[in-house]
C-alpha cells in the first residue's frame, strides 16, 4: 500500500494547476457569462499540454497514462472550476471507448478537434453536447436535452454525444462519478482558499474575522471533510484502473465524501464571506454551482449510498476479518 | 396555557381568509404567488394601498394610525391566512414591521403624524439604512456622517457616506439611516437615528446581483444629502438605542406568517417528493419528517413567546429564535433540492426563472447571513442570553 504519487505524477498535475492559475481565472468565467466569445487558446493550450490524449494508447498518439493521473487533473480542473469539457472528453469518454474498442477518431480527440459529450441514462441531460442549451444553474456548463442515438458530427470538429445505450453502462458511469468526485475535491479546496483568504483580509470589530473562533472552527471543519475525501477518490481512481470488482463501490464512496465535502465548504464559504457572499460579483457562486451540478451528476447522493448498502448487505462485497480494509 | 383559537377566532379566521382569497381570485390575480421580491413592484404598492383601503395594511396598529389594534392572535390570524392564502410578500414590509413601530414607540406626535397614515396607507415605503462595507455584523461601527448645518436660515442634517444591503431601496421613498453625528466617537455612542427621503439629489441607488440572479438589495450612497433638522427619532447620539429597540421589532408577529411561508414550502416538497418517487427512499422520509418536526418546534417556540405580555423578560427564548428559523430553512432549500434531483437544476424559463424550489435553495444560503448571521446569533444567545464573557472585540 502506498498512496504517494511519483513525482512524474505531481509535477505533471501543477502544471496543469500552473497553466490553469494563469490562464483560466475568474475574468475568463465572467467574460463566458456574460456571453462572450470562447478563447480557443485555453482549449489549445490543454491541448498542447497532451491532455486530450492523457488516457489514449501511445500507439494511437496519446499519453498512455492511467485514471490515477487523469483523477489528478480532474482535480485540478475543478480547482480552475473549468469551463472546456476537457474531463468528459478526455477521462470519461475516451477511456469508455477504449473499453469498447472504439479506437476510431481518437486522433482526432488528442489533436483537440474532437470533442465528447457522454450521455447516460442516470444523466436527464448532457454536458456540452451539441443541441441548444438548457437554462441550467451551473451557468458555464451547458446542459442538452439527452438524444437516443449518437450522433457523431466529429467531421465538423464539434461535439459528439456518446450514448452508452438505454439501460446505462456501469463502467461509464464509474468514469463519470469517479472524475465528478476528484473536481468536486478540487472545487472544495478552491472554495475553502478563497473562504481562508477571505477571512485574514475582511475586518469587524478590530481583527480580522478569521480570528473568531466561530469563523476558523467552520473552516477547518470543511478542510477535514476535503482532506479525508481526497484519498477516498484516489483510492476509487485505483481501483477503477486495475478492474477490481469492488470498484463500484469504491467510485460510489468518493463521489458521497467528495460531494459532502464540496456542499459543506461551499455552505460555509458563503457563510464566511457574509452577504458578500451571496452577490454574483463576489466569484464564490460559479464555484458553489458547479460543486452544485456536479453533485446530481452522474448518480446522486440516494444512488450512490445504495449502491454502497447493496454491496455490503447484498454479499457482492467481501466482509470479515481477511477482507477488512482490503 | 390555552391551546388553540376561540370561536370568535375562528370566525375572524374565516373573514380573512375569505377577503384574501377574494382579491387573490379577482382583481389582484395577477400577482398570486409571486414569490420574488423585486417582481411587478408597482402593482404591489397597488396592493399595499389596497390593504389599507379595507384596514388590513397594519391591523395590530392603533385604530388613530390606520390599524384595528388588533390583539396578538388575530394577528397571527391574519398573517398565517395571508401566507396561505399565496399572496406576494409586503413591498413596504419595512414600513409596516419596523419604521412605524419605531416612530411609534420613539417618535414625537409631530413625526406620528407625519409618517404612520402614509406608511398604513400604502403611500409611504421604507427601507432601512443600516449596514455599511466595513459594518456588518459589527454594526456599530458605521462611518457614514452626519451633522447639522444651517442653510438658508434653516438647520439641516448634511450626510455623508455609504450603507449596502439596502433591501428595495431602488422601489422606496424614505430611508432610515443611522449615521455618526459626534465627531470622534466610537462604536454604539454618538449614533443618530435620521429619516431621509430618497428622491433628492445626495442620494443615489446602485443594484446589487445576487446569487439566484435577482437584485433585491442595494448599495447606497450619500453625498451631502440633506433632511431637516427634526428628522431624527429620538435625540442625537440615542441612534443605537433605537436601532436596538427596532430590530426588537424583528422578532415579531412576522415570523409567524412566516412560518406558514414555511409549510407553503415544505408542503410543495412533499408533493414534489411524492410525484417524482424521491418519496419511496427512506432517507428523504425521514429528512421530511425533521423538517416537519423543526417547523412545529418553530411555530410552538414563537406561540409561547408572544404570548408573553411582559417583553423584557422573553430575551432569553427570544434571541434563540433568528438561529432557529434561518438553520432550519436552510436545510429545507438542500432537502428540496435531493428531492428534485437534477431536474432542480434546470429552468424552464429564462435564466435565472427559477421554480419555487430551485430558488428556495438559492434564496436560503442568505438567510444564515442577513438580520445577524447564525455566529452573531449564537455570540447574543451566549453573551446576552446565558450571561457568558464576552469575546474580545478590538478596542470599541
Amino acid at each position: 500500500m502506498d498512496f504517494r504519487f511519483s513525482d512524474d505524477q505531481l509535477t505533471l498535475a501543477t502544471s496543469v494547476r500552473d497553466y490553469l492559475s494563469g490562464t483560466h481565472g475568474p475574468e475568463v468565467l465572467r467574460h463566458l457569462d456574460e456571453a462572450g466569445p470562447r478563447d480557443p487558446a485555453i482549449w489549445q493550450g490543454l491541448v498542447d499540454m497532451g491532455l486530450t490524449g492523457l488516457l489514449v494508447p501511445e500507439a494511437h498518439g496519446g499519453l498512455g497514462m492511467g485514471l490515477i493521473e487523469a483523477a489528478l487533473i480532474a482535480a485540478e480542473c475543478g480547482r480552475a472550476c473549468l469551463a472546456e469539457p476537457l474531463v468528459d472528453t478526455a477521462f470519461v469518454g475516451v477511456p469508455w471507448l477504449l473499453s469498447q474498442g472504439q479506437t476510431d477518431g481518437l486522433a482526432d480527440v488528442v489533436a483537440g478537434t474532437r470533442k465528447l459529450a457522454p450521455a447516460h441514462a442516470i444523466n436527464p441531460w448532457v454536458a456540452d453536447g451539441d443541441g441548444d442549451a438548457l437554462v441550467s444553474v451551473d451557468p458555464l456548463r451547458k446542459l442538452t436535452v439527452r438524444v437516443e442515438r449518437s450522433r457523431d458530427t466529429a467531421a465538423q470538429g464539434v461535439s459528439t454525444s456518446l450514448d452508452a445505450n438505454g439501460a446505462g453502462d456501469d463502467y461509464l458511469l464509474n468514469l463519470g462519478a469517479l472524475m465528478s468526485a476528484a473536481q468536486l475535491v478540487g472545487l472544495a479546496d478552491a472554495m475553502l482558499h478563497q473562504a481562508v483568504e477571505y477571512a485574514k483580509l475582511r475586518t469587524q470589530f478590530g481583527q480580522p474575522i478569521g480570528a473568531f473562533q466561530g469563523i476558523k472552527h467552520q473552516l477547518a471543519s470543511c478542510s477535514v471533510a476535503i482532506e479525508f475525501a481526497k484519498p477516498v477518490v484516489w483510492r476509487a481512481a485505483a481501483a477503477l484502473q486495475d478492474g477490481l470488482a469492488s470498484a463500484a463501490a469504491h467510485v460510489s464512496h468518493a463521489k458521497l465524501a467528495a460531494s459532502d465535502a464540496a456542499m459543506l465548504t461551499a455552505e460555509t464559504a458563503i457563510q464566511v464571506h457574509g452577504a458578500m457572499g451571496y452577490t454574483y460579483e463576489v466569484d464564490l457562486h460559479f464555484w458553489m454551482k458547479r460543486s452544485w451540478a456536479l453533485c446530481g451528476a452522474w448518480g446522486d447522493r440516494a444512488f450512490h449510498l445504495k449502491r454502497i448498502d447493496d454491496a455490503v448487505l447484498g454479499g457482492s462485497l467481501p466482509i470479515g476479518p481477511e477482507h477488512t480494509f482490503a | 396555557m390555552k391551546l388553540g383559537f376561540s370561536r370568535a377566532d375562528e370566525l375572524f379566521r374565516a373573514e380573512c381568509a375569505d377577503w384574501l382569497n377574494g382579491q387573490m381570485a379577482g382583481e389582484f390575480r395577477d400577482i398570486k404567488g409571486i414569490t420574488k421580491l423585486t417582481a411587478s413592484p408597482e402593482r404591489r404598492k397597488e396592493w399595499e394601498q389596497q390593504l389599507a383601503a379595507h384596514k388590513w395594511s397594519c391591523i395590530g396598529w392603533p385604530e388613530e394610525w390606520g390599524g384595528r389594534n388588533a390583539s396578538l392572535a388575530h394577528q397571527v390570524i391574519f398573517a398565517e391566512e395571508y401566507a396561505r392564502a399565496g399572496v406576494p410578500g409586503r413591498v413596504n414590509h419595512i414600513g409596516i414591521e419596523l419604521a412605524g413601530p419605531t416612530i411609534l414607540a420613539f417618535g414625537t406626535d409631530a413625526q406620528k403624524q407625519r409618517f404612520l397614515p402614509d406608511i398604513a396607507a400604502g403611500k409611504t415605503i421604507f427601507c432601512q439604512g443600516f449596514s455599511e462595507p466595513g459594518a456588518g455584523s459589527d454594526l456599530a461601527s458605521v462611518r457614514t456622517k452626519a451633522r447639522l448645518e444651517v442653510v438658508s436660515g434653516q438647520e439641516e442634517w448634511i450626510v455623508n457616506g455609504q450603507k449596502i444591503w439596502t433591501s428595495l431601496a431602488h422601489i422606496s421613498d424614505w430611508i432610515f439611516v443611522v449615521s455618526r453625528s459626534e465627531e470622534g466617537s466610537k462604536g454604539p455612542k454618538g449614533l443618530t437615528f435620521l429619516m431621509m427621503e430618497i428622491d433628492q439629489p445626495g442620494i443615489e441607488i446602485r443594484g446589487i446581483t445576487q446569487i439566484n440572479g435577482d437584485a433585491e438589495f442595494n448599495e447606497t450612497f450619500f453625498t451631502d444629502a440633506r433632511c431637516p433638522a427634526d428628522s431624527l427619532i429620538g435625540a442625537p447620539g440615542e441612534g443605537w438605542k433605537i436601532a436596538m429597540g427596532l430590530l426588537a421589532f424583528e422578532r415579531g408577529v412576522s415570523t409567524l406568517g412566516q412560518q406558514m411561508g414555511f409549510r407553503n414550502e415544505l408542503d410543495e416538497i412533499i408533493a414534489a417528493a411524492k410525484a417524482n418517487g424521491a418519496a419511496s427512499d427512506p432517507l428523504i422520509r425521514q429528512r421530511i419528517a425533521k423538517a416537519e418536526i423543526g417547523l412545529n418546534l418553530m411555530r410552538y417556540g414563537a406561540l409561547r413567546m408572544l404570548s408573553q405580555t411582559d417583553h423584557s423578560k422573553i430575551d432569553g427564548a427570544a434571541l434563540t429564535y433568528k438561529i432557529q428559523w434561518a438553520s432550519w430553512r436552510r436545510a429545507l432549500g438542500e432537502l428540496a433540492m435531493d428531492v428534485l434531483g437534477q431536474a432542480g437544476e434546470v429552468a424552464d424559463g429564462a435564466e435565472y426563472e427559477w421554480d419555487t424550489l430551485p430558488n428556495l435553495f438559492l434564496y436560503s444560503r442568505a438567510d444564515t447571513i442577513y438580520g445577524g448571521t447564525n455566529q452573531i446569533q449564537r455570540n447574543l444567545i451566549a453573551e446576552r442570553g446565558l450571561g457568558m464573557p464576552r469575546e474580545p472585540r478590538g478596542d470599541v
